[in-house]
């Protein structure tokens, strides 16, 4: 990982937080199943997607993620039985108002993943990285002075 | 007027002397000419300061909050023998009768620790179309009488009708009448155009998506993150605001654009469904961010996606305190197979 950003061409950095109960899981199928996916996703783990605060979503940004992906459990499955469901609220609200402000859409993007689905993962990747690769590097909301290069 | 600032003053008398209230927030005159200024009346004898007309400007639930929670607070150090009740009395309007309801449904305080003294409202006059009546010159003297508004400068006099001054939000308001009011002074007043109320809004969101984030940017861009449009809110009221925290550190304190950007954006979106469009917030901004553009905003969607106006039923809880099985999925991705 010491490689940095001016060593080479422009990779979408794409920040994936995904609950810990379905979407990892998902993630674990399509790893042991050995499905390839595009490297460019960093993996938070949460314990659900309502523990996510908004913030979150917002913060990565700032910090220089070109795309922040965030993945649960489907509707009626999750763990603690509602907690996907206000957080899909939260991300309804969240979405729509940046999109308001003037930030692309395909910048955040939220979907459902659960445990078995490993292929679908990597679909939902693959289509997050193509999605914020057609956008390009991320200039909206970005801080200007970081405090150390993030290698990629 | 009189009528209601008659009544207004009686009702706060009676209930200062019959003990039923500990203080009555409301508002008095202003040391300059043309403004008014929040007050808080605690003897029967000063009830006569309490003024009701269109220079009413501020959200007093936000003192409302304060009292009762600077009050909580303090009776945590006596001993539960000795603890006893306040009650704060407030004027209110419609704007204020939802922030006191959306303070009652986050349990911020009981219904019997405030009685509401409901106003009838025509709106409030904008201190920034009545400066610019005014030529940007100092107001030396002012009057109102008859929707009809006159100014007194150094270089002449200048006059307007009331409606031509009144706050944006008070133009389209939707609740102009108190939604919950223990009394009532005077007759309801008519009601603005709330149907034009996300003209505005709907204009924004059709302009492409550059332009927006080029207002976005240059409305945010004014902003010296003074927080007081978040002291002002009566739907702040954390005791440690986002703003100030620092483990973790969200908002960075350098001079960064995207450091402000995140601080609105963050107080911004925490009012989704919790904004009662008071103004309050653009009132007071030293530096005149359109807040109201952004605000409008996350009440139509809270409105448009839940079904939910802010601070009109007691029982209805705030739209991201809760779901509904079939809520609304189409911004879900789904990649292709």
């Amino acid at each position: 990982m010491t490689e940095t950003q001016s060593d080479k061409e422009w990779v979408p950095k794409i920040v994936a937080i995904v609950c810990n109960w379905c979407t990892y899981a998902g993630a674990d199928l399509a790893g042991i199943s050995r499905i390839q996916y595009p490297p460019n996703v960093r993996i938070v783990r949460v314990p659900c997607t309502g523990r996510i605060n908004p913030f979150y979503i917002l913060k990565a940004l700032q910090e220089g993620a070109d795309g922040v992906l965030v993945s649960g459990c489907h509707p009626g499955e999750c763990h603690y039985i509602t907690g996907n469901l206000t957080a899909r609220r939260k991300f309804a609200a969240l979405k729509s108002f940046l999109s308001y402000i003037g930030l692309e859409g395909d910048r955040t993007l939220f979907t459902w993943v659960s445990a078995s689905e490993g292929d679908r993962f990597a679909q939902v990747v693959r289509g997050v990285t193509d999605a914020v690769r057609a956008l390009g590097p991320a200039r909206k909301l970005v801080k200007k002075f970081q405090a150390t290069e993030i290698p990629i | 007027m009189e009528n209601v600032e008659k009544k207004l003053r009686e009702e706060a008398r009676r209930l200062l002397a019959e003990k039923k209230v500990d203080v009555v927030v409301g508002y008095e005159e202003g040391t300059l000419p043309l403004t008014a200024t929040p007050c808080f009346i605690t003897t029967p004898d000063q009830a006569d300061r309490l003024v009701w007309n269109p220079l009413c400007v501020q959200n007093l639930a936000k003192f409302v909050h304060d009292l009762l929670s600077q009050h909580h607070e303090a009776q945590k150090r006596v001993k539960p023998e000795a603890r006893r009740k306040k009650t704060v009395g407030v004027v209110a309007r419609g704007c204020t009768t939802r922030s006191l309801v959306i303070q009652l449904q986050e349990k911020q305080y009981s219904r019997d620790e405030v009685v509401i003294l409901g106003v009838p409202c025509g709106g409030y006059v904008d201190g920034r179309k009545l400066a610019s009546l005014a030529g940007g010159e100092e107001i030396r003297e002012g009057s109102l009488r008859d929707a009809k508004l006159v100014v007194k400068t150094g270089k002449g006099e200048h006059d307007a009708e009331l409606h031509r001054l009144l706050a944006d939000c008070c133009l389209t308001c939707r609740f102009n009448q108190p939604v919950i009011a223990d009394s009532q002074a005077g007759e309801p007043a008519p009601a603005p155009e709330a149907d034009r109320e996300y003209e505005a809004v709907s204009a924004f969101e059709n302009l492409p998506v550059e332009e927006r984030w080029a207002y976005f940017e240059k409305e945010m861009s004014k902003c010296i993150r003074c927080c007081a449009c978040r002291n002002v809110c009566p739907s702040c009221y954390c005791r440690i605001c986002f703003a100030e925290q620092s483990q973790p550190q969200w908002i960075g304190i350098g001079a960064d654009a995207s450091d402000t950007q995140l601080f609105q954006l963050m107080r911004l979106y925490h009012m989704v469904g919790r904004c009662v469009d008071c103004g309050s917030c653009v009132a007071v901004c030293p530096m005149g961010v359109d807040l109201r553009k952004f605000l409008k905003k996350l009440d139509k969607d809270a409105f448009e996606m839940f079904g939910h106006r802010a601070g009109v039923a007691l029982e209805e809880p705030a739209p991201l305190g809760a779901y509904r099985e079939d809520d609304g999925e189409d911004f879900i991705f789904e990649p292709k197979v």
